[in-house]
Order: C-alpha cells, then sequence, then structure tokens
C-alpha cells in the first residue's frame, strides 16, 4: 500500500516536473490559436477561449510553406541517404575490430564531430564557390551536412554493430559465405534496428538545419523552413500568433516522430554518445 | 587484378574499402576546409578575391588585427560566460532531474525519455518560441516573474544589453538540459545497487551515500557530459540568429555568431577565417579531454 502511494507522489512531482520543462512547447501551441488581441492580453491567458484555427491554412498559404518544407525534406534525405551509405560500412568496421589503426580512425571521427559548423562555413563556402558547387546549392547544403553528422552517425551506428556477436558472423564464413554476403545477410540485419534509429536522428537534425542553408542558399525558392522561418521573424515583428502557426506546422511532425519512437532513440542516443 | 577482386569481395581489402571511402569523402569535406581555414587566415581576402586561389599574403596581421579591434575582448569575455553558465546551468539543472527519475516508479523512464523533444527540435523554432516566451512587454516569463514577486517592472530580456547575453542563456539551458540529463541517468544506472545497500547499514546519510559514492562513482561519466556540453555550446548558433543576433551592440554576440557575421553580413572572409582558426583549436582541445575520458569505454 504504500509502495503504491509513493509510486503515485513521485509520479505526481515527475508530472509536474515535465508539465513545467515542456511549457514552452504549449505555448508555441496555445499562441498559435490566439487572436491578435488575446496574444497581448494582461494577464496572458493560458487556455484559448476562441481559437483561430483558420490560421494554419492562412500561415501555409501566404508564407509558401509547402515550398520550405519541400526544401527540408530534399535537404534531410538526401543527407541522410549520403551518410547512411557512406557511414555504416565505416561503422561496421570500426566495431569489428581492434587495433591501433582503429583507434586512430575512431579518435579523427571523434575530432570532426566536434568541428561547429558555424566556424566551418568560411572555408566551406569560399571553397564551394570556387569549385562550382554553390550552383547547386541544395546540394551544397547536403554534402555540408553529410560532412558535419556523418562522425555522430557512424559512432552510434558502431554502438549498434558492437552488440552483434561476431561469432554468427563467423559461421556464416564457415557455411561458405563470402564477406559481402556475410555482411548483407548477418550481420546489417541485425544490426538493422540501431542504423534506423540513427538515421531518424540525423534526419531530424538535418531536417532543422540551419546555418549551411542560410549562408549557401541564396535563391528564396531553394531554401528550407528554417531560413524560411528566420526571415519571417523581423526585429519588431508583432505577428506571433502567425510565427507560432509557422513553428507548430514545422516541427509537429519532428515531435510526433519522436514520440512514436522514443524508447528506439533514446536508448541508441545513450549507448552512442558515452561508449 | 582477380586478387585485388576477391579479396574486395572476401578479405580485407572489404574492410579497407568501406573505411576508405567514408574518410575520403570526411577528408575532402571537412579536412581540405580546416586547412583551407588556416590558410585564409593568413590571406587578404575579399569580395573581388573571393573566386581566386592566389591572394596576397598577409602574415599574422589577421591576427594582429583582430586583437586590436575594441569588440574582441568583449566578445570573447561573453563567450566565456555563456559557456560556463549554460553548462553549469544544464548540468545542475539535468542532473537534479536525472536523481529524481532515477527513483524508480511505473512511467519514469517514459516521462523522462520525453523531456529530450528539446533536443530533437529544430534550433530555429526553440529560438523563436524562446523569442517570443522572452519579450519584454508581452512575454510570459516576465508575467511569472511579476507574479511570483522575482521583479517589479518588466525586464527587455532581448534589447536590455545587460540581459540580452542572458535571453540565450536560458533558452540553451532548456535546450540542453534533457541531454544532460539522459546521459547522467546512464552513468547513475551503472553504479552498482549494493554499494548503497552497504553504505545504509553503515549509517550513512543521504547526503554522505551522495558524495562518497555517486559522485565518485560518476567522476567519468561527469567529466565526458561537460566537455561534451562544452562542444555542444560552442556549435550553438540557431539560438542567437533566432533571439537576438548578436545585438544589442555585440552585449550578447559570441565568437561563434561573430565568426559566421564577419564573414556573411560584412563579407570579410579573412577575419571570419581568423576567429574560426582560433575556435576550432580551442574546440579540439576541448575535444581531446572528451576522448580521453571515454577512452577506456571506446576500446569496449
Amino acid at each position: 500500500m504504500s509502495e503504491q502511494i509513493r509510486n503515485r507522489l513521485l509520479l505526481g512531482v515527475a508530472l509536474v516536473l515535465a508539465a513545467i520543462y515542456l511549457f514552452p512547447l504549449y505555448w508555441m501551441y496555445v499562441t498559435a490559436l490566439k487572436t491578435g488581441s488575446a496574444m497581448f492580453a494582461t494577464p496572458p491567458k493560458f487556455l484559448p477561449s476562441d481559437p483561430q484555427w483558420s490560421i494554419y491554412a492562412y500561415v501555409w498559404e501566404s508564407r509558401n510553406m509547402g515550398r520550405y518544407l519541400w526544401n527540408s525534406l530534399v535537404i534531410a534525405v538526401g543527407a541522410v541517404s549520403l551518410i547512411a551509405v557512406l557511414g555504416v560500412g565505416c561503422a561496421y568496421v570500426l566495431a569489428r575490430y581492434r587495433n591501433v589503426w582503429i583507434d586512430v580512425g575512431l579518435f579523427l571521427i571523434l575530432m570532426l564531430q566536434v568541428l561547429p559548423a558555424s566556424l566551418m562555413i568560411t572555408p566551406i563556402f569560399v571553397g564551394f564557390s570556387q569549385v562550382g558547387l554553390l550552383e547547386t546549392p541544395r546540394l551544397a547544403v547536403v554534402l555540408a551536412i553529410a560532412a558535419k553528422s556523418m562522425p555522430f552517425f557512424v559512432v552510434l551506428v558502431r554502438a549498434a554493430f558492437m552488440s552483434v556477436p561476431m561469432e554468427l558472423e563467423e559461421a556464416a564464413l564457415v557455411d561458405g559465405n563470402s564477406r559481402i554476403g556475410a555482411f548483407f545477410n548477418i550481420v546489417l540485419p541485425l544490426a538493422r534496428n540501431g542504423i534506423l534509429v540513427s538515421a531518424i536522428l540525423i534526419f531530424m537534425q538535418s531536417f532543422g538545419e540551419f546555418v549551411y542553408s542560410k549562408s549557401l542558399i541564396q535563391a528564396v525558392e531553394l531554401q528550407p523552413a528554417s531560413v524560411g522561418l528566420n526571415t519571417f521573424m523581423g526585429p519588431n515583428t508583432n505577428e506571433w500568433n502567425n510565427i507560432m502557426a509557422y513553428a507548430t506546422i514545422y516541427v509537429t511532425p519532428v515531435l510526433a516522430a519522436f514520440v512514436l519512437l522514443q524508447r528506439r532513440i533514446v536508448a541508441g542516443l545513450t549507448s552512442g554518445a558515452l561508449k | 587484378m582477380k586478387k585485388i577482386l576477391s579479396s574486395v569481395k572476401d578479405g580485407t581489402g572489404f574492410d579497407i574499402g568501406l573505411v576508405l571511402l567514408p574518410l575520403v569523402f570526411l577528408f575532402v569535406m571537412s579536412g581540405l576546409p580546416l586547412v583551407y581555414n588556416v590558410v585564409m587566415s593568413f590571406q587578404e581576402v575579399d569580395m573581388f578575391s573571393l573566386g581566386s586561389f592566389a591572394r596576397p599574403f598577409v602574415g599574422f596581421k589577421n591576427y594582429v588585427d583582430l586583437f586590436a579591434q575594441p569588440e574582441t575582448r568583449p566578445i570573447l569575455f561573453n563567450t566565456a560566460l555563456f559557456v560556463s553558465a549554460s553548462i553549469a546551468g544544464q548540468f545542475v539543472i539535468g542532473f537534479g532531474l536525472a536523481l529524481f527519475f532515477w527513483m524508480n516508479f511505473p512511467g519514469a523512464s517514459w516521462l523522462r525519455g520525453l523531456f529530450l523533444v528539446s533536443w530533437v527540435m529544430p534550433g530555429l523554432v526553440v529560438g523563436a518560441i524562446w523569442n517570443w516566451i522572452l519579450s519584454g512587454d508581452f512575454g510570459v516569463l516576465n508575467f511569472f516573474l511579476r507574479e511570483l514577486g522575482i521583479i517589479d517592472g518588466n525586464i527587455f530580456w532581448r534589447s536590455d544589453p545587460h540581459y540580452s547575453l542572458w535571453a540565450v542563456v536560458i533558452a540553451n539551458i532548456w535546450l540542453g538540459t534533457s541531454f544532460n540529463m539522459i546521459l547522467l541517468s546512464v552513468g547513475l544506472s551503472g553504479i552498482p545497487k549494493d554499494l548503497y545497500e552497504a553504505a545504509e547499514l553503515d549509517g550513512a546519510t543521504m547526503l554522505q551515500r551522495f558524495f562518497t559514492i555517486t559522485l565518485p562513482m560518476m567522476r567519468s561519466t561527469i567529466g565526458a557530459i561537460v566537455a561534451l556540453g562544452l562542444i555542444f555550446t560552442l556549435q550553438q548558433f540557431d539560438l542567437f540568429a533566432g533571439i537576438t543576433s548578436g545585438g544589442p551592440n555585440n552585449s550578447s554576440n559570441v565568437t561563434q555568431y561573430w565568426a559566421w557575421d564577419l564573414s556573411f553580413r560584412q563579407y570579410d572572409f579573412a577575419k571570419g577565417a581568423t576567429i574560426s582558426v582560433l575556435m576550432i583549436i580551442f574546440v579540439m582541445i576541448a575535444s581531446v579531454v572528451y576522448v580521453r575520458s571515454t577512452r577506456h569505454e571506446v576500446r569496449g
């Protein structure tokens, strides 16, 4: 009985803490539904008395959000594909062997993981403009994101490969599989979940990427949603309900995916970042 | 030729191929820009020489000029303040939450995971939300602070030079706390339970147990998290772009935003590259600490 009361009490406190922590999200959703005058009411209204559902259609149309989100999608899918194709094999080899060279490789990759994007963008911009990559700005952004995020992906996926028992692969080799065959038929399927979760994390990051897109993409019709949000927020804006509606449309799919896959994402993240 | 082919299919060639391809890609896309960055910091780069490789070398002139500028010192100081305040806030709140969720109860791990939504959201969206929460006249944060009796008049978080940096710090603490909490939870769950049972039998109080068991057992985790915090806060760019844009009058400017601002707003690519070189060296030192603190785990 006392055990039950303790659990209820702790759960109650946890819910309060979560409510406080997640308040900014709630505020985004509520503000998006407010009328212009309700937004600036004092004291602020915590429940929308007169929800303005039409705001989503209005913002979607007036800010041309379909195009922005499409560009975000193109960039994120491109970056994830490139990272997955290049990164999976790299992570596999780094997980399979233990010697000095592997340590050196891993060290280099961890070092690349830490380079801040806003500090790398100057040489990337100048270099890309010299080799003509700025002609295809979305591809340029995909390449830049791939270079930035691949180390993180490799570290996470390596942890997934580490949990695949090597004996299974050896048994497949004894049975007459080639290395390639064993890799695709045995190892890859067993690490599939870890790879998928890591890919989803990279996708979420690339979907919200800002600094490379802002600097490399000049043409408005090729810019992703993060840059669109940035141009929406002028220094003296008072359209906060519209901006929050934009943010809501932009972020809700990401949040939904996260909540659905939460347990796996947290597990994948914790196994990679500290190990 | 046949030998090479069969090695690729069935031997070490397979492994080397798998590693070499991504390493070449990373070398071209990260290594070369890194080198190019250093080169540019010793050159005179302007809008006209942007397209050519041959530019006049000016030695350490960019570095000397940089440190002669009056805003350099305050911005370096802001960076240090931003990083240390953010890490301290994220770590303390994150540790408190991790300890709380460590007391196992039904739903604990699910709720704890839910906190991580702050971390997966696009940085610019986080910036937009906090920009609105922190606004001076109608911001909801000022309302809460007034109601709690902490402040009398409104604080103009984004436009008052005394508070502008703290506006970004608050948003950044919110953004990073959950990540700290999750990693600290992993560290906590690695401590054997019987240590606590033994200490309890010996009559150690909760505080004593925390300082003699929890903290020492968590030492390598804490080291890794602080190093990661340093790396992540030095990467933070979106919140500056979303909340204050470094203003007013550079009062909330930090090096990683300034480097971008110099290159892409003022078209002073040489100075942007110069700051980048300095900061990247600093970040790399921090990452060596991080890699060292996780090294025993890396070896698996």
